[in-house]
């Protein structure tokens, strides 16, 4: 008794599609898209509070004293700043302005003589201290943290055109190494108010 | 001389169809990441000019918001660190589970990314951060979107 060889008939491949659909919505549902951007900084290292205030009064000279108040008034070393003045007219605001201006000018903050690149540059020695009532809203207190890393940005972008004749952003990795290294984002914060409660 | 009869169009071939949407398929599962963890606080993120991109696989992730399941009355901001809320007092701790999950043995390798509402006071963020930094966690980011140049 042979058996009479029968052709295999073909697997219906319609549903196919139903199934890579149906993978296609469930990996759409489940994932995001968006990339994670967000403002960089280092916190200070953990000190006990009386070392902190030999620190503070070392550099007093250096430091510019930025204070965020509740309503939203900025108070930069005396001058009264107000949440208008965060906003950017051509590439700065009142306040990256007035950073930038304490960074440059000699008689605001001193410089130091530092080697970049086989020559000598003179890098301020300014600090930014930032600090906000604990009713301050996010919004506006990174919105200060914002322009104040837009005015170290500029000044970076200064130095950079004195070493290399080239804006920041048009350097090559080392280079910007270097240079970031030279001048960093002197911005302190954290620290809240003693007097709470 | 009147066409004989209509021609019927015949039936599109939809044998490549599998393949198309399989295309896409991979393209999504190439272009995308899995969404980690459910928000219990409700973020809306804030705008910055100043942004950069920051690397998922050594970030760690704590948001600060309002509660989504929040009780009639209640309007205390919350820390949500991984799936669940939890108080400032165990931010050290779960800086240091984070790391060892994430098998690294020098915190300042890590980025502590604050997802803050921007809507939110700042006085538990800066608590958060005084936690961050006993922890040694050091280096953090301020989760913003980017903002147009005007």
């Amino acid at each position: 008794m042979a058996k009479k060889k029968r052709k295999a008939g073909e697997i219906n491949s319609s549903s196919m599609a139903d199934i890579a659909f149906l993978l296609l919505i469930f990996f759409l549902v489940t994932t995001t898209m968006d990339v994670d951007t967000g403002i960089k900084r280092v916190l200070p290292p953990w000190v006990n509070a009386e070392q902190q205030k030999q620190d503070a009064e070392v550099n007093e000279r250096n430091v510019l004293k930025i204070n965020v108040s509740r309503g939203g008034n900025i108070m930069v070393g005396t001058d009264e700043y107000k949440a208008h003045d965060l906003e950017r007219h051509g590439d700065h605001s009142h306040l990256s302005r007035e950073v930038l201006d304490f960074l440059v000018n000699v008689d605001r903050s001193s410089k130091e003589a530092k080697e970049i690149n086989g020559g000598m540059y003179d890098i301020s020695q300014g600090v930014v201290s930032l600090q906000a009532d604990d009713e301050t809203k996010y919004a506006i207190y990174l919105q200060v943290q914002d322009e104040l890393v837009h005015a170290f940005n500029i000044y970076r972008d200064l130095i950079a055109q004195q070493v290399y004749q080239k804006s920041f952003s048009e350097l090559s990795d080392n280079e910007h190494n270097i240079i970031a290294d030279a001048v960093r984002y002197s911005i302190s914060e954290a620290e809240p108010k003693e007097s709470k409660k | 001389m009147a066409k004989k009869g209509k021609k019927e169009v015949p039936a599109m071939s939809t044998s490549s169809l599998p393949d198309i949407v399989f295309m896409l398929l991979f393209f999504f599962m190439a272009a995308t990441t899995m969404r980690e963890v459910d928000p219990e606080v409700s973020v809306a993120l804030p705008e910055a000019h100043e942004v950069t991109q920051l690397d998922k696989k050594d970030l760690v992730n704590i948001w600060v918001g309002m509660p989504l399941n929040a009780k009639e009355g209640e309007d205390a901001l919350k820390i949500q660190l991984n799936d669940k809320t939890g108080e400032v007092n165990m931010v050290q701790e779960f800086v240091k589970e984070a790391a060892a999950t994430k098998q690294v043995d020098d915190l300042k390798t890590l980025t502590i990314n604050l997802r803050v509402d921007k809507e939110a006071t700042v006085g538990l963020l800066t608590d958060v951060k005084q936690e961050l930094r006993k922890a040694d966690a050091l280096t953090i980011s301020y989760a913003a979107r980017t903002k147009d140049n005007q």
